[in-house]
């Protein structure tokens, strides 16, 4: 589903100093997948996971997705793939603080260029019952726990019903039995629902999660 | 819901959250829209006040003055200064027109009235009986002075309603009395009904002394007259009155030393000065709208720094440059219009409190001007900071803390 072909990413810095994050990356993530990213900080795996959620452009080697070149796709191009294709679960969060529950939830909709096949109220609010938010529609977000707005997160992410789920770092900032409930939330996605899962993190016992490993140092994949 | 359901709330939400910063970036608007507004209902009014005035002054009426006083629609004040006066021979040639059913000649003179109780700055009118139905004056009590007076020279006085009250008390207190003027003392035959006026650039007639003409020649021993009020048959157009006045003169004067003014003429004038005052008043209130404006890019650049990480969210959830922008032009503009708002519901508030001693008015086309100016500073004042927006990476603005 994902294939990377020899990818370098290079960061210029002040102009003259380069930085190789990823020097000649390849990799193929299959559909159904459950891939955790580990390697330690500064080791590239947050550009590897920004290639990976077309965030970024590599500076050499090329991208497929579904078989199909996306390293030369223009932004309202890779906006709409991102849209369709992938959703994100971030460390933070990052819900928007000024949109409720509901509205959060339904805020990839809004920038959807296709016709969906749903009612995407209907879904969020089926959605909302199902993964145990009901109640808390109408409720912004600092009103409700950490984990809860975790999982309102992960429905933003299914909300466009995508392939890819793309987490980085997402137990990061809940305590541990929170963090417990949130990666079998993904396991079960990833079993019931067939989404392929790409997990980014450094933790030993969170990255066991995944059914592969990918490592990655000094911007190489040392094992996969 | 759709996109704009979306944005208009957030942005609202943000506000709501924000409010004394919200009131105090739409603050420069409101000033600036407050103040166009208030000027051009003040200007409004000031000018359906003067057309009225003018409109007081009754149709087929014509004034012939010395000097080129109005040309191409304005005034020319210097030329008035050194030109011709008028006579009685003059009078008696414009009498035999057939175009002119009655003429009175006009002179005046500033003067100090003194009753027994006070004493009052006024102008004493100089004129012939007619003069009052050329003007469509009326009266009130007592009685206009006639043929009789003019040719007894008497020395009778006709008072404006306003110096009536101020010399006598009471209007009805003031028939029959003394009125000194230079130490002539005149005899109050009646007092006029109230014409209204006086102020802005209309003739204060209710504050004015009319007398004979004849009587008058007491104070101008040169018997000239400062200006000819003429009544003319409606059966002719003001055109031909015009020409045939024009010709009669000529045969003595220059054609530049002279000048057949309608009321309409001085009107359109008046109109054009004010219009003038008008659109600088305006001009200058606008600079407010313009600083308003700046203060609200500043802000908006301020609240695309704070929403960095919300950008680059939206991003990632897949909002395109396009809907970034469109977001943050959307908030830029209810920001500007809000302010908008607010400085119409003020300037309503105002006008209605000022009409009490002021005309003024609004009209619906500087409602929708507000509206429209402060839309527009919006947008205009809201594109760099939305541009800026758009522009951030993805990567970038997700990792901002």
């Amino acid at each position: 589903m994902i294939k990377f072909r020899n990818v370098w990413k290079i960061y210029k810095l002040d102009g003259e100093i380069e930085y190789q994050a990823l020097k000649g990356v390849n990799l193929e993530i299959k559909e159904g997948e459950f891939v955790s990213i580990t390697g330690p900080s500064g080791s590239g795996k947050s550009t590897l996971m920004h290639l990976i959620g077309l965030l970024d452009k590599p500076t050499k080697g090329e991208i497929f997705i579904n078989g199909k070149n996306v390293t030369y796709l223009t932004d309202d191009q890779l906006s709409t793939l991102r849209n369709e294709f992938v959703g994100f679960v971030f460390q933070q969060f990052n819900l928007i603080p000024k949109l409720t529950v509901l509205e959060n939830i339904l805020l990839p909709t809004i920038y959807a260029r296709k016709k969906l096949k749903y009612d995407p109220k209907k879904k969020a609010l089926d959605l909302i019952k199902k993964f145990g938010l009901g109640g808390k529609e109408h409720s912004y977000p600092n009103k409700i726990s950490g984990g809860q707005q975790q999982r309102v997160a992960i429905l933003r992410a299914l909300i466009m019903e995508p392939k890819l789920i793309l987490a980085d770092e997402p137990t990061g900032n809940l305590d541990s039995k929170t963090g417990v409930e949130i990666m079998n939330l993904l396991k079960a996605l990833n079993e019931k629902e067939g989404i392929t899962i790409v997990l980014v993190t450094h933790e030993a016992d969170i990255a066991a999660y995944g059914k592969r490993m990918i490592r990655i140092k000094d911007g190489k994949i040392t094992k996969s | 819901m759709n996109y704009i359901f979306f944005v208009v709330k957030a942005a609202i939400e943000d506000f709501r959250r924000n409010k004394t910063q919200t009131f105090l970036t739409s603050l420069g608007i409101l000033i600036g829209v407050f103040a166009v507004v208030m000027l051009t209902a003040l200007g409004l009014g000031l000018k359906q006040y003067i057309n009225d005035q003018f409109a007081a002054l009754g149709k087929s009426t014509l004034f012939v003055a010395p000097g080129k006083i109005l040309s191409g629609g304005s005034f020319n004040a210097t030329s008035a200064l050194t030109s011709i006066k008028f006579d009685n021979r003059d009078l008696l040639r414009l009498k035999k027109l057939k175009e002119i059913r009655n003429i009175s000649p006009t002179f005046f003179k500033q003067t100090t009235a003194k009753s027994e109780r006070k004493s009052e700055d006024s102008t004493i009118f100089f004129v012939s009986e007619v003069f009052f139905d050329i003007n469509g004056f009326k009266i009130q009590k007592g009685r206009f002075f006639d043929k009789n007076d003019i040719n007894k020279k008497a020395k009778v006085v006709v008072l404006g309603p306003k110096i009536a009250e101020k010399l006598f008390g009471t209007i009805e207190a003031a028939i029959d009395q003394k009125v000194t003027a230079n130490s002539v003392n005149f005899t109050v035959i009646g007092i006029t009904e109230s014409k209204g006026g006086g102020g802005f650039g209309g003739p204060d007639y209710d504050s004015y002394m009319f007398s004979p003409y004849t009587t008058g020649f007491i104070f101008n021993p040169t018997k000239n007259y400062s200006r000819f009020a003429i009544k003319f048959d409606e059966s002719y157009s003001v055109s031909q009155v015009k020409e045939a006045i024009k010709k009669e003169l000529l045969k003595r004067y220059d054609e530049d030393s002279f000048s057949i003014i309608e009321p309409g003429d001085i009107l359109s004038a008046v109109n054009s000065i004010f219009g003038v005052l008008n659109i600088v008043l305006v001009a200058i209130a606008s600079i407010s709208l313009l600083v308003g404006g700046i203060g609200i890019m500043n802000i908006m650049f301020v609240t695309v720094s704070d929403k960095t990480r919300e950008i680059g969210v939206r991003r990632a959830i897949g909002a395109r440059k396009k809907d970034i922008l469109i977001q943050f032009i959307i908030e830029s503009t209810i920001l500007s219009v809000f302010g908008g708002f607010l400085g119409l519901f003020l300037a309503f508030i105002g006008t209605v409190i000022v009409q009490k001693f002021f005309p003024a008015y609004i009209d619906t086309s500087s409602v929708i001007l507000a509206l429209g100016v402060s839309s527009a500073i919006g947008i205009i004042f809201g594109v760099f900071p939305a541009k800026k927006a758009a522009d951030l990476e993805p990567v970038e603005a997700i990792r901002y803390e």
